[in-house]
């Protein structure tokens, strides 16, 4: 009963609640009803609303020198003061005193940047008292640190609401005494005795003394009537239905008001998000995880990162970053602590506006949060959240600096924008295919130790499954096909025709993702679409170079010259591309069996090569930078070891997600190049579907260092997509042409990396003679083939960077000198390269 | 709203071992605001332990104290009640209230808490209160031979004051209550 939108056949109502967000909160929280007819309606509900809370107040709160009065003959035994029963008044008094205590701690502290409203003496009452009756009602759950930061802005906006009220008044006055005067006095009587009585009638239950009485008085003695119809003042008119109690702006009545949204909002009006329930340690009643409410939303939240956004889930998942690090307070206080007060009111306003109840079918084996509009929201806003910081995460090379970014929003990031991300992600998340697939997720979820495996990566089994079975999950397979339809579709250039709904839905997001990456170089890019097939026009613009070569390659290899325009298509095609070339190679199988087993074999090919450089990459982390060495060192190990299912479930990611491995990798190569960074021989290329976070890592140092916005190197790596499908699929090859061009610009580790480029290729060959099949000599004549053409285009680019240089390009000027040194080193990693490629061809 | 503690006459180590354990229960930390104690501890560990009960202590000198530094009598006020105490053992004869009652007015008190007779009790008298609390460990006194353990606990709350007396009989704590109500701040004593 609680829309997300206020219809349009109520243009009283949603005039004023638009202005008013205090009574629009209430109506979404569900305290006043949504289908009010009337302004009447409201004023009833209000009024009730607010004799709940003054009964309950009446009862909870307790002063034992009150009930020693009323009763006759207490119990001395149990009634005193030292009573040891924890039901005796004294006992809950003490009780209640200590409880008191602990909210004071955290109220004193509570937005210390708007403490002139919130540390007035008047408001830290009424939030201790609310935040005390409302732990007295529940005490099941008890007060938990946060709970204040839920209610506070709510507080807060019946406070802003009713300073709006008297504004208008002020401005209105005149008006409003012209307008009295002109009323007949009989219409008068009649409406007051009608409310009056109402009045009375309401209170002859719970028999309330004291103010409001006092102030139901006051209204016969006024006598007067308010009959602006403006709404914002029908709804402090205290003559309506209810009097006095029934004004819903009201400041009297701001804590009884407030204590109503926030009970509301603590338990969820039983849609399927409580905010109690996120304090709570027990899991949920209809959980299917087992865990409590905020651990499962958590992981729901991850899930749904690992959808949109799988390269950087992983990343965190790597790093260690358990969701419940940062969402429980994310969740708990509904996103309060990240947010400055004027934006978490927005920010709520979107959340409250959506539909909390629960659209659960009984067989739903999905998290409870996705069930409701709201709860997906808020999911949504979490992984959007996750999303503003994208870079910066996955520049982080540990959990703590990672956890600090999390932790620390920026304070300029635009609110709006983020919840516009949300929102896509909410219908994402609301999804059947995604809940769908939540279940797997689940499943896995119990068996493993770590509750953040992400949906894409569960094809790897948690424990240690025989890698020659690849264990691949109904869902993953699923959108496994489903790219590879999609993809398919989009290769035969029909822009015109459709693509089916969810696919739509998808790739919104990606959409989304993507302009998030690359904001205002949308020109930029779009140009490239066209740069697919012709590679040597586009090695004139060093950029342009960059971004075209390994569309050029694939171009070489596939011979397949249509590439989309759209620019996000264009990974796809990319990836499907790679796909398509494995699959040529190796032509037995399904087409997932396919996909695995080809990358089985070819990374046994690579292996000793691959391992090799692996094993330089690792010493030159060790002497260069500490921090990386570990990561690298775990992920040569993953690397060597040729059955690791986490290495298919990765390029399967990479293949059918995003490229947004490619692109970080891309992104350092082109950094390296661009800098001629310290810190070259991290780059790891040789490994780039496991270690793109940490490549991205050092780039972004470099990015950092150079002031540069990761905004551009993202917009000059992005069309680099299929690069990183080829990466594996030539792995050998590539290793020696990115190491390559690692130390083209690099100061320090040129020689080895040079080394490096020549022991590599030997290394994959001599593996290759053990196979000496006829398929893998074709794919090594087309290695030769594509390592010629890169050396070209290389030496083109070198010349063409000097040029560019000289020109004055801002970032290279700078580091001018370093790229020469490096360029002269580059021209002998080339001349290395030439040589292995003749030998390759010779074979 | 206030609660204070008053107690007296234990006489550890002396006559007795230490406070009953349930007077030990129920005196925990939190509760009680102030403690007035009428003197006779005798030892400083009992000092020490009153202080965790309640930081803010009020010590007369019995007869039996160690630490002379103790003053004979003391007046401190709570809320709108001034309270005097005193030991006891200086008024002649022994727990007469006409002779409290002019150390009452001497004090110029609204409650004079005495001690020294080992024995419970409470007297409400020109419109003021004079309560012995008795000995809390239940300690003999050269008058009594056979003494409850007790001792009395004050919640002072405006102009009224509620007097709880704890006394310990057969091993049962009994709880007993006394209303007090102040006419007027004015009217302390003639």
């Amino acid at each position: 009963m609680f829309p997300s939108e206020i219809e349009p056949s109520m243009p009283e109502p949603d005039h004023c609640f638009a202005n008013l967000r205090g009574v629009r909160w209430r109506v979404n929280l569900g305290v006043l009803p949504f289908q009010a007819s009337s302004i009447d309606d409201l004023r009833k509900a209000t009024a009730e609303s607010r004799r709940r809370y003054a009964s309950l107040r009446r009862r909870l709160l307790i002063d034992p020198h009150l009930s020693k009065d009323l009763r006759n003959s207490p119990d001395l035994s149990i009634d005193n003061p030292l009573s040891q029963n924890p039901d005796s008044t004294w006992g809950r008094f003490f009780r209640n005193a200590e409880l008191e205590k602990t909210l004071d701690q955290d109220l004193s502290r509570l937005y210390p940047e708007h403490w002139r409203y919130f540390q007035a003496p008047g408001c830290q009452g009424m939030l201790r008292r609310i935040l005390l009756l409302w732990c007295l009602k529940h005490p099941e759950y008890g007060y938990r640190q946060g709970m204040h930061e839920l209610l506070a802005p709510l507080l807060y906006v019946l406070h802003v609401d009713v300073e709006r009220l008297s504004e208008v008044r002020k401005h209105y006055e005149d008006h409003f005494t012209d307008k009295f005067d002109g009323l007949s006095f009989e219409e008068r009587d009649v409406t007051y005795n009608f409310d009056f009585k109402k009045l009375l009638e309401g209170f002859a239950d719970d028999e309330e003394v004291g103010g409001i009485h006092g102030s139901s008085k006051k209204i016969v003695s006024l006598d007067e009537l308010d009959p602006e119809i403006k709404s914002i003042v029908m709804l402090s008119d205290a003559y309506g239905a209810e009097g006095e109690l029934g004004i819903v702006l009201s400041d009297k009545f701001m804590e009884h008001d407030a204590y109503c949204m926030f009970d509301a909002l603590m338990s969820g009006s039983n849609g399927c998000v409580s905010m109690a329930g996120f304090f709570a340690y027990s899991p949920a009643s209809g959980s299917h995880t087992g865990l409590p409410p905020v651990l499962e939303a958590c992981t729901a939240f991850y899930n749904l990162l690992s959808f949109v956004d799988s390269s950087l889930h992983s990343h965190l998942v790597e790093l260690g970053v358990e969701p419940q690090y940062f969402g429980l307070r994310w969740l708990r206080v509904l996103f309060g602590r990240e947010f400055l007060l004027q934006d978490l009111l927005v920010v709520w306003d979107e959340i409250f506006s959506a539909d909390n109840t629960a659209r659960r079918d009984e067989d739903n084996n999905s998290f409870m949060i996705f069930d409701s509009p709201r709860g997906a929201l808020i999911s949504g806003m979490a992984v959007a959240m996750i999303l503003c910081l994208r870079s910066s995460l996955l520049a982080t090379e540990n959990a703590a600096s990672c956890l600090q970014r999390l932790l620390n929003l920026p304070e300029k990031i635009d609110v709006r924008k983020v919840i516009e991300k949300a929102k896509s992600l909410q219908a994402l998340a609301l999804d059947e295919d995604v809940r769908a697939s939540a279940l797997s997720v689940n499943n896995v979820f119990d068996q493993s130790v770590s509750p953040a495996i992400p949906a894409r990566t569960n094809s790897f089994p948690s424990g240690s499954t025989s890698p020659k079975s690849p264990l691949i999950i109904t869902p993953q397979s699923y959108w496994e096909e489903k790219w590879r339809v999609l993809t398919a579709e989009e290769e035969k250039q029909s822009p015109s025709a459709p693509p089916p709904k969810k696919k739509a839905s998808w790739f919104k997001v990606k959409r989304l993702f993507r302009a998030e990456s690359e904001p205002a170089h949308s020109g930029k890019t779009e140009s490239k679409g066209g740069l697919a097939s012709v590679a040597r026009n586009l090695l004139e613009d060093f950029n342009k170079q960059v971004v075209s070569e390994p569309e050029e390659v694939v171009a070489v290899n596939n011979e397949d010259s249509s590439v989309a325009n759209r620019v996000d298509v264009v990974n796809n095609e990319d990836s499907e591309e790679a796909n398509r070339e494995e699959v040529v190679n190796n032509e037995d199988g399904s087409v997932q069996e396919t996909d695995e087993a080809n990358r089985e074999d070819a990374v046994n090919n690579e292996d000793g090569a691959v391992e090799e450089t692996e094993e330089r990459n690792v010493d030159f982390a060790s002497a260069g930078e500490e921090s990386i060495t570990a990561v690298e060192e775990t992920s040569s190990d993953v690397f060597s070891d040729p059955n690791s299912p986490l290495r298919h479930s990765n390029s399967i990611e990479n293949d059918s997600d995003s490229s947004t491995g490619s692109i970080l990798f891309a992104n350092e190569k082109v950094e390296d190049q661009e800098t001629s960074a310290v810190d070259s021989p991290l780059p790891v290329s040789s490994q780039p579907s496991i270690e793109f976070p940490v490549v991205q890592s050092n780039d972004e140092e470099n990015t950092t260092d150079l002031d540069k916005s990761v905004a551009v190197s993202k917009e000059r790596n992005k069309p680099f997509p299929g690069k990183f499908q080829w990466f594996w699929k030539f792995g050998r090859n590539l290793t020696g042409e990115e190491t390559r061009s690692n130390g083209v610009e690099s100061s320090k580790s040129d020689l080895v990396s040079s080394s490096e480029s020549h022991s590599s290729p030997q290394a994959s060959s001599s593996s290759s003679k053990g196979e000496s099949d006829q398929n893998m000599m074709n794919t090594l004549k087309n290695l030769g083939n594509s390592m010629l053409e890169h050396i070209q285009v290389m030496e083109s680019v070198f010349q063409q960077e000097r040029g560019q240089v000289q020109a004055g390009l801002v970032e290279n000027i700078s580091k001018a000198n370093l790229v020469e040194k490096g360029q002269v080193t580059a021209t002998t990693a080339l001349k290395e390269l030439r040589k292995i490629s003749n030998l390759l061809l010779e074979m | 709203m206030v609660l204070v503690l008053a107690l007296g006459d234990l006489h550890v180590p002396h006559r007795a071992a230490d406070l009953p354990p349930k007077f030990k229960s129920m005196l925990v930390p939190g509760k009680i605001q102030h403690i007035i104690c009428t003197g006779n501890l005798c030892i400083k560990e009992i000092h020490d332990y009153l202080k965790t009960i309640c930081p803010d202590l009020h010590i007369v000198r019995g007869e039996f104290d160690e630490d002379a530094r103790y003053p004979d009598t003391k007046t401190l006020t709570i809320g709108q009640f001034k309270l005097g105490l005193c030991h006891g053992h200086q008024v002649i004869p022994w727990g007469d209230l006409d002779s409290l009652a002019m150390l009452q007015r001497q004090l110029d008190v609204d409650i004079l808490v005495t001690g020294h007779t080992h024995q419970f009790t409470a007297y409400k008298h020109e419109g003021g209160v004079v309560i012995n609390p008795g000995s809390a460990t239940g300690a003999y006194s050269s008058i009594n031979q056979d003494v409850n353990p007790s001792f009395v606990l004050m919640d002072i709350d405006g102009l009224r004051v509620v007097v709880y007396v704890y006394e310990l009989i057969d091993g049962e704590v009994k709880v007993d209550k006394i209303d007090f109500k102040k006419a007027s701040t004015s009217t302390s004593a003639p």
